[in-house]
């Protein structure tokens, strides 16, 4: 099935659909936007952080149809129809995340600028792989950068989410 | 008077010391912390700015009409424009024989680094504004470029600036003991030069200021990244002061009830700062006129606007994502962007690209050191002299200049090491490079060369690096003085040696002969590394005396605690919290004080108009001993102005009050308790109060005894893959003493992280400029900042001594990063069997070393 | 850093994006994953005038498998060809190449041919498609064409790619069960582009080396395979000797040039050390199941 061309110049903007933590928002974009600004300037959503806009540092990773995705290397028009999950996603009115809570318990932040990012990979990480390794951990979790933690608390919190979610028995 | 100690006992509360998780996250990982760049406000305009793509460069002209007129860009202002109304950076930490070379917020006739500002754009979207970036059209006419340390000693080149005496805009020496005696005493002397390269604080956060302008007064609402909001509003109201001094001094006068409190207050400071007032050596500010004395002229002009001033900036700081130093300073673009918003009367925010923040959020650690060491032939250290050169960059620091790390080299050198006599020059140099800043644990680097020197000494003498600290270091009861050689006190309990003799205690000494064989049969090569630090965090009172008399006056902590009308707690702090959990430390100390529980107190912090003045705001590892020192006194005032009235109102004792979760009673009858509440209502009905606090306690804290020292020995083993050069930290070991733990959680973070940014430095990170000022890392694709897979797990063993003091915690925000690359080089110096001088060991280096690949020439 | 203006335009089918490119030329510039492209343009380091998304073409969103070759469509994003069970077994170089590929987040969303069009020397996957001797599929409003790989890779970020034209997908030849292949590298942390790798393969038969592959990448301004290194092995058993010998010639052969990370003496002293690693590691891995 394929969709109708679009097309728009310079300062024209895109009728966009974006479905962020399941609330569908209907937005005209201009096309060069990123959708980590759309998020955070149109949805209002300004839990997903952008500490370098050139991919690298991973603190605006959200979840694009359940996998975790750069928002600063995505244009909001790529993104259209897309699901997107970000950090403000994760809780639920009976409380915080599974991942969130581990998060909380193994004191894993510091600053928590880069936490978005973390806690959006780990979720995709326990969700392929609930029993990982500390190996596994790190290298899911090397595409996000932390600056304050060393990033042991935050081995420990995906560690402690993986009991909590009942992944393996303490 | 009770002590905290038992009411914490007898409460059964006690928060301080546990392991209590972070109240911040509750925002943090909903995501709902307010970053600068979070906050939503109506109206705001967005700034770019035009930097200097050469690194040294005339500007003949600039051209910003084709910018000014692209849609959506509300005004382009060139260097010159925002320098006509600013006043320049004022050379505010002078030294004797520092020249700090004025400089304003952009630069209008020559650029002196790469990403030097020429013109601020002004526009309704970062997207428009970095549009117009492109339009404007700069004629450069290229200089030649001062790339390194040895560029700039070289006399004949050309000069950044032109006062200067070449590019060398310092150099002092101090002299502790007869160094002269101690070198000809000594069997022999060992002479070594180590380096490190520029590295850079890189906080995941980049920088950010919104200055929000009210539209009917004028009044500059200024948000931003700092750590240090009081003195970045003072600054930024000196900077922004454009009437003439007499104007100035004409409205002042005029003004009676302005000049009364004005002079009242001075009064006041005088009286009780006579003693340290008369100990500050004007030297620097001699010094400094004599090269330019329009200095004079800039001072006065901001001095005489500050005390005719209506208003002056608020400054608030929400949540901050790190900064390990590089938001302390004030930023050139700080005063541009609120000089902008200013002239417009409009609302202005500049968010710091990863990209400008490689250029210029702060970088560091560019600095040589020779040192030579008299030492007799069985280990025993005599004298030490030591020749530094800092690299400053282009740019002085404001308010901290560079000078201030030379400072602090003086008093740290030696280190907790008895010697007899040490000398010390340092040089700072200008070069055409991005500013420097502070990096968590500016000094840093003495560890760095002294402990790889003493391993150096220690293998011309044939012993051991064991042996030479154990016959070196000062012990408790055996060879510990009264006082550092270079001035400050250290109290006995707080040992080096403690922490290096348990450090030796969990190394298996054997078992790390077995893994070095076993590293050899795989073709790699493992080494064991160690280095011992002591670090005043914040030091026993003398500390900053000792490193520029006078400057003691600017290191109290103010703090103020609240109870309202209503019984609620507040405490107000004037630090301004990046990542170290004020939040929930504070709230930790507060509850124990007043017996109630962590969600009954309220933290308050950033907002100027709230908090009182600091100068240094959070730095220096000061959060804990200071910042939670003034907490806690605060805290321990109201308790007792509480308990007295809580005693009339239940017809009781003071002595036999107790409160617990927040019931305050009479011992053992808890059923007949009241609350802060009514205590406060009392208070209220009695005095006719609604819109004050019931309680109220402001403190100057100036910290405890001769206390004050965090100390702590990092042992590193470190594994190289001699065919690929490539590393791995198979163990690492930090033994530390910071005094009683608030917060275990919290410390281990502060420490791990630490570590890190030294692994980062020793094997990953550098702000690489080419011998003509280009800088070659300019994305995170560049400058390597590690992952987890490069970080390994960091043990830490505590040592919790206690001293005298009623606040006994030490800080210990920057002692990872201190110790971490000196251990690391050693254990790679022991690895691959050479003397390493350099700090940045990337794999190439690494094989050079080793003799598996040619040095590139 | 954000992207300057640019025309965008999403056709919904090959053929409007073929006449997109057609009347655009030069100004034209393919989005596909975009993981190369949009930090390029958020630097604004040369922005293109039309942005073409491809993104939702449903035409080059398939891997197809072959007797004799797995074409990977245009839009096959890495993390869907790192995890597919034909690549790992007909093309197991290509599943091995792609783990080193940046990280999940980027492998997500980056396009296999994307890495492949965009040509960064420092990449694995141009050096894969040297060293299984892949063929390019290219399209444009005039018609088609293939290209072998050796042809295709001709300088820094340059290839036989005309303006108007598309990578429509790739053909990795399909391996026989004596065949196998890895990639091995050295970077400054993990997932980082390369300072040096190579992408090898052996043939071994009754412990003879039947054919072999080794094409280096970070070394040169493309993908180099070096046929001297491989006739050295030709004929050989595999042995640790054998690869030694290969080694030699290939550091004999390259002249890399030094960066910021990596002088010329270590890349050139790693190509000589990831031979004999890779070459090992391949012959390990023929006849395991991947
Ligand atoms: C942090 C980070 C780390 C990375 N690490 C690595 C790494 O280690 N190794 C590695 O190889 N890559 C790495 N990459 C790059 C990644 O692999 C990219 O995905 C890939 O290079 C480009 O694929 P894409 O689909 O994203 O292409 P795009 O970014 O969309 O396009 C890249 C270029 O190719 C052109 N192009 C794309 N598809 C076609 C086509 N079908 N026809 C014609 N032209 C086309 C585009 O016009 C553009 O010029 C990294 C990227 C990031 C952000
Ligand atoms: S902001 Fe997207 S990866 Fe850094
Ligand atoms: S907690 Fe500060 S960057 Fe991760």
């Amino acid at each position: 099935m394929s969709q109708p061309s679009v097309s728009a110049a310079p300062g024209e903007t895109i009728a966009v659909n974006l479905q962020v933590n399941g609330t569908s928002h209907s937005l005209e974009v201009d096309p060069r936007r990123s959708l980590a600004d759309v998020i955070r300037e149109d949805v209002g959503l300004t839990g997903t952080h952008l500490g370098c806009e050139h991919g690298v540092c991973g603190a605006c990773t959200v979840l694009a149809d359940g996998e975790p995705s750069r928002a600063c290397l995505m244009l909001a028009v790529q993104a259209d129809g897309v699901e997107i999950t970000t950090i403000e996603g994760l809780a639920t009115d009976a409380g915080m995340h599974p991942v969130q809570q581990a998060m909380h318990d193994a004191m894993s932040f510091q600053c928590a600028f880069c936490s978005p990012g973390f806690l959006m990979s780990t979720v995709a990480l326990l969700r392929d792989n609930p029993e990982p390794t500390e190996a596994e951990i790190r290298e899911e979790l090397s595409g996000n950068l932390c600056r304050c933690t060393g990033y042991q608390s935050i081995v420990d919190g995906v560690e402690t989410a993986v009991q909590l979610m009942g992944g393996k028995s303490s | 008077m009770s002590s905290a100690t038992t009411d914490r006992q007898s409460s059964g509360l006690g928060f301080v010391g546990q392991r209590v998780k972070r109240v911040e996250d509750e925002r943090f990982l909903v995501g709902e912390g307010k970053f600068i760049a979070d906050l939503n406000h109506e109206g705001m305009l967005h700034a770019a700015f035009a930097r200097s793509p050469f690194a040294h460069a005339k500007i003949n002209s600039i051209d910003v009409a084709a910018a000014s007129r692209l849609p959506g860009v509300v005004k382009v202002f060139t260097g010159a424009e925002l320098n006509a109304v600013t006043n320049p950076f004022i050379p505010f930490f002078t030294v004797g024989g520092l020249y700090t070379p004025l400089y304003s917020c952009m630069s209008d006739d020559r650029v002196r680094h790469i990403g030097d500002p020429v013109a601020l754009v002004v526009a309704e979207s970062r997207y428009i504004a970095e549009d117009a970036l492109e339009l404007i059209e700069v004629d450069y006419e290229d200089l030649e470029a001062i790339g390194s340390i040895d560029a700039a000693l070289k006399p004949g080149r050309t000069q950044l600036w032109e006062k200067a005496d070449g590019n060398v805009l310092g150099e002092f020496t101090d002299t502790f003991g007869d160094v002269d005696e101690a070198f000809n005493q000594a069997d022999r002397v060992i002479t070594k030069t180590f380096d490190c390269p520029r590295q850079s604080n890189q906080p995941m956060e980049t920088r950010g200021i919104a200055v929000v302008v009210d539209p009917t007064t004028g009044h500059l609402d200024i948000h931003s990244t700092s750590q240090a909001p009081h003195f970045k509003k003072w600054a930024i109201a000196a900077m922004l002061v454009k009437d003439s001094t007499a104007a100035s001094l004409a409205k002042f006068a005029r003004n009676s009830e302005r000049r009364s409190a004005f002079l009242a207050a001075a009064k006041d400071f005088v009286a009780a700062n006579k003693e340290k007032m008369a100990q500050q050596d004007n030297s620097g500010m001699v010094s400094q006129l004599k090269k330019d004395p329009s200095t004079m002229l800039h001072q006065l002009r901001m001095g005489a606007g500050l005390l005719a001033a209506d208003d002056y900036p608020t400054v608030m700081a929400a949540d901050i994502g790190g900064a390990f130093g590089s938001k302390g300073p004030v930023a050139r673009e700080d005063v541009a962007v609120a000089a902008a918003a200013s002239e417009l009367g409009r609302s202005v925010q500049w968010i710091e690209d990863r990209v400008e923040n490689l250029l210029d959020g702060g970088q560091a650690r560019e600095e040589r050191f020779t040192m030579s060491v008299a030492v007799d032939n069985d280990g025993m250290l005599k004298g030490l002299r030591v020749d530094a050169v800092l690299d400053q960059g282009a740019y002085t620091g404001f308010p901290v200049a560079p000078a201030l790390i030379a400072l602090l080299w003086k008093v740290y050198f030696p280190g907790p090491y008895n010697l007899d006599a040490f000398e010390i020059t340092s040089k700072i140099v200008t070069t055409n490079k991005g500013r420097v800043v502070p990096y968590r644990g500016p000094w840093a680097n003495e560890t760095w060369a002294r402990e790889r020197m003493l391993d150096l000494v220690a293998a011309e003498l044939g012993l051991t690096p064991v042996e030479i600290r154990s016959r070196n270091v000062m012990r408790e009861g055996v060879s510990m003085p009264d006082a550092f050689i270079t001035g400050p006190t250290i109290d006995e309990t707080m040992s080096v040696a403690k922490t290096f003799d348990r450090a030796l205690e969990m190394i298996d000494f054997d078992q790390l002969k077995r893994d070095k064989a076993d590293a050899e049969g795989r073709g790699h090569r493992l080494g064991l590394g160690i280095a011992s630090y002591h670090e005043a965090a914040p030091g026993p009172p003398n500390f900053f005396s000792s490193v520029q008399p006078g400057t003691d006056l600017f290191v109290y902590e103010d703090g103020r605690a609240e109870i309202g009308t209503d019984g609620t707690i507040r405490m107000f702090t004037s630090q301004s919290p990046h990542g170290q959990s004020h939040q929930t430390t504070y709230k930790q100390v507060a509850a124990d004080e007043f017996g109630v529980k962590m969600e009954d107190v309220e933290i308050v912090w950033g907002d100027t108009d709230r908090t009182q003045f600091s100068f240094l705001g959070t730095g220096g590892s000061r959060g804990g001993p200071m910042g939670g020192g003034v907490m806690r006194m605060t805290a321990r005032e109201l308790r007792q102005q509480v308990e007295k009235v809580a005693a009339d109102m239940l017809e009781a004792s003071v002595d036999d009050i107790d409160i617990i979760d927040g019931n305050i009673h009479v011992a053992g009858v808890p059923s007949r308790g009241i609350s802060y509440a009514d205590v406060a209502g009392k208070v209220a009905a009695d005095r006719n109060i609604t819109d004050e606090p019931a309680f109220m306690e402001a403190m100057k804290y100036e910290g405890v005894g001769n206390g004050g020292w965090s100390v702590a020995t990092h042992v590193a083993w470190v594994d190289i893959d001699l065919e690929t050069g490539e590393v791995e930290i198979p163990r690492y070991l930090v033994v530390e003493d910071c005094g009683p733990i608030i917060n275990p959680g919290v410390v281990d973070g502060q420490v791990r992280g630490g570590v890190a940014q030294g692994i980062g430095a020793v094997f990953y990170e550098r702000t690489h400029y080419d011998d003509n000022a280009n800088l070659m890392s300019t994305t995170y694709m560049d400058y390597l900042v590690p992952t987890a897979m490069e970080i390994p797990n960091i043990e830490i063993e505590h040592m919790e001594t206690l001293t005298e003091g009623e606040n006994d915690a030490r800080g210990t925000g920057e002692g990872g990063m201190i110790g971490a690359p000196a251990a690391l080089t050693n254990a790679v110096s022991d690895a691959l069997g050479v003397q390493v001088t350099e700090q940045y060991l990337p794999p190439y280096r690494l094989l050079e070393l080793a003799g598996v690949i040619e040095p590139e020439k | 850093m954000k992207n300057p203006p640019f025309h965008y335009h999403r056709p919904a089918t090959l053929d409007e994006a073929l006449a997109l490119l057609a009347e655009f030329g030069d100004d034209g510039k393919i989005l596909a994953g975009g993981q190369s492209l949009l930090p390029v343009m958020a630097l604004r380091l040369g922005p293109p005038a039309h942005v073409i998304d491809i993104g939702t073409l449903e035409e080059l969103k398939s891997i197809e498998v072959s007797d004799t070759a797995v074409t990977i469509g245009a839009m096959v994003r890495h993390a869907e060809a790192e995890h597919s069970a034909e690549v790992a077994e007909y093309t197991p170089l290509v599943a091995a190449a792609l783990p080193h590929v940046g990280h999940r987040a980027i492998r997500n969303r980056g396009t296999v041919v994307g890495s492949i069009a965009h040509a960064d020397s420092a990449a694995e996957m141009p050096a894969v498609c040297l060293a299984t001797s892949a063929t390019m599929h290219l399209a444009s409003a005039e018609g088609t064409r293939n290209v072998a790989a050796p042809d295709f890779f001709q300088g820094f970020f340059t290839t036989a790619i005309e303006p108007n034209e598309i990578l429509t997908g790739v053909s990795f030849p399909a391996w026989g069960p004596t065949t196998s292949g890895t990639v091995v590298e050295v970077s400054r942390r993990h997932g980082d582009y390369a300072m040096c790798g190579v992408a090898c393969a052996l043939d071994v038969a009754d412990n003879v080396i039947n054919g072999a592959a080794l094409a280096f990448f970070s070394v040169a301004s493309t993908p180099v395979r070096i046929a001297e290194a491989e006739n050295v092995l030709l004929g050989q058993a595999p042995s640790e000797a054998t690869y030694q010998a290969a080694a030699d010639v290939v550091t004999d052969t390259l002249e890399p040039e030094g960066d910021i990370h990596a002088t010329a003496a270590y890349r050139l002293h790693l190509a000589g050390v990831l031979t004999r690693r890779g070459l090992a590691e391949a012959h390990d891995r023929i006849g395991v199941p991947a």
